[in-house]
């Protein structure tokens, strides 16, 4: 589903990305834990491009995201981004921010959209508020509709970046359950989280990254409880 | 020089008296302050994006347009559109048209900055969550950067629109027959200055005030609607 071979990234003079390497199947879900700065939002963003990419490819669905050929606003369809900071458009209500992208990119009928917003909202349980503009939403109610949003362009795989690191700590178990029901639905999920018992309980894959490269992966079980490189323990010994 | 002194009487009936032939001038002043304003909001809202694009040309050519704008006095520029430019156009410019272009291109230069400055103040998170949903960066600004924006100009261009009103008195030295011209050549004839003044300065007063007043109210129906 996705295949990142060899991505390098850099910002001027600092290299962030330092050569990854990482094949993500169809319904795969793998957690990304590692210090601030690794490059661990960084590499999200180099996937559904928001940044681009220095040298290496990342194929995305078959597609290679440096191909000329290749529509880049038709790969962020494909791949969906939950961002930390929700990033809900203020000006319009939950129900406008879902059918925003498949009223204007999929050109889908209005009626047709909102049809399935209410479905979305549905979804993440919060019908209630399909004409609620985000000011008046707590923080666990706006990431779920961020990720309802997301999910109503029917992405491959959604990508999310600390998409609880925002919120008070009472406010995390309820996107974290939105999330692992997308898990059942068998959505391909690349997530930057350092919440373990989520990690433990749905991941296949946990990777951790260090000045841009991954230093460790293996199973949640694994790598958390047998650590194979110091730098991975001396991490989780400060997090968990 | 004695006539100014100690004899003035105040007298009350020439500000009504002058009245009908300022309201002519009131007239030309909105309809000038109005184009003005919307040729203004569109050139500006171009010159304003202008200055957000990562395109060097047209940066810089807006950049070009802002700068010599605020650099120089908005009666050098009246004077040049109608006076300097016909005689290298090779034809005359009706004194209203070039009194609308002045003030569109001054008043232009001004919004762009408005709206440069409410462009940029959008947190970038916006963008990117509206690329996420596979927007086109033309489909974002329109659907998500602009109506954000639009309402922090809200306050700034108000501001600009009284000062735009005001600067119609201006063209007083091409001769559009606006409210200040009328106020002169009333002055001309009956020599009423103190009266005839401050009735004009009234009338200016009362329309900057629906202005503002205006705005505020356009400003709280975008409050409400989120
Ligand atoms: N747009 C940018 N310009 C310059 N440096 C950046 C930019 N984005 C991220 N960085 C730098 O890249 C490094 C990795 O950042 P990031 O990927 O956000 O790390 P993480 O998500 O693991 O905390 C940091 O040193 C950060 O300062
Ligand atoms: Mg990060």
């Amino acid at each position: 589903m996705i295949r990142i071979e060899g991505l390098h990234k850099s910002f001027g003079p600092l290299e962030v990305l330092k050569g990854i390497d990482l094949h993500i199947r169809s319904g795969e879900v793998v957690v990304i834990i590692g210090p601030s700065g690794s490059g661990k939002s960084t590499l999200l963003r180099c996937i559904n491009l928001l940044e681009d990419i220095s040298s290496g490819t990342v194929i995305v669905d078959g597609l290679n995201l440096k191909d000329k050929d290749t529509d880049i606003n038709f790969i962020r369809t494909e791949v969906g981004m939950v961002f930390q900071q929700f990033n809900l458009f203020p000006h319009m209500t939950a129900m406008e921010n879902v059918t925003l992208g498949p009223i204007k990119v999929r050109k889908m009928p209005k009626k047709k959209a909102k049809k399935l917003g209410l479905e979305l909202l549905r979804k993440v349980d919060l019908e209630d508020k399909a004409h609620v503009y985000p000011d008046q939403l707590s923080g666990g109610q706006k990431q779920r509709v961020a990720i309802a949003r997301s999910l109503a362009l029917t992405p491959k795989a959604m990508l999310f970046d600390e998409p609880t690191s925002a919120l008070d700590p009472e406010l995390v178990g309820e996107v974290l359950e939105v999330m692992k029901a997308l898990v059942v639905d068998g959505m391909t999920m690349v997530v930057v989280s350092h919440e373990m018992g989520f990690a433990r309980e749905v991941a296949q894959r946990v990777i951790f990254m260090d000045e841009g490269l991954i230093v460790e992966e293996n199973t949640p079980e694994n790598i958390f409880s047998n650590p194979q490189n110091e730098r991975t323990r001396s991490f989780l010994g400060k997090v968990l | 020089m004695d006539s100014m002194g100690g004899n003035f009487q105040f007298k009350y009936s020439v500000m009504w008296e002058s009245i009908p032939v300022l309201m002519t001038g009131v007239k030309l002043t909105i309809l000038i302050t109005f184009f003005g304003l919307i040729f203004g909001f569109l050139l500006g809202s171009a010159a304003g994006l202008g200055k957000t694009s990562r395109n060097i040309f047209i940066n810089k050519l807006a950049g070009v347009y802002i700068e010599s704008v605020r650099g120089t006095p908005l009666m050098v520029q009246v004077m040049f559109l109608y006076f300097g430019l016909p005689l290298a156009l090779g034809m005359r410019v009706p004194p209203l048209t070039a009194g609308v272009t002045a003030i569109a291109v001054n008043a232009g230069a001004y919004i762009a900055e408005i709206v440069r400055g409410a462009i940029q103040s959008i947190d970038k998170g916006q963008v990117e969550a509206g690329r996420s949903i596979g927007l086109t960066h033309f489909q974002a600004l329109i659907y998500i950067i602009w109506p954000q924006a639009f309402k922090r100009m809200i306050p700034p261009l108000g501001n600009q629109f009284i000062i735009s009103l005001k600067d119609t008195s201006l063209l007083v030295v091409i001769g559009v027959g606006e409210l200040t011209r009328q106020g002169q050549e009333i002055i001309a004839v009956n020599f009423r200055a103190f009266e005839v003044w401050l009735t004009v300065a009234v009338i200016y007063l009362a329309m900057t005030m629906v202005i503002s007043r205006m705005l505020n109210t356009l400003e709280k129906k975008l409050e409400i609607a989120a």
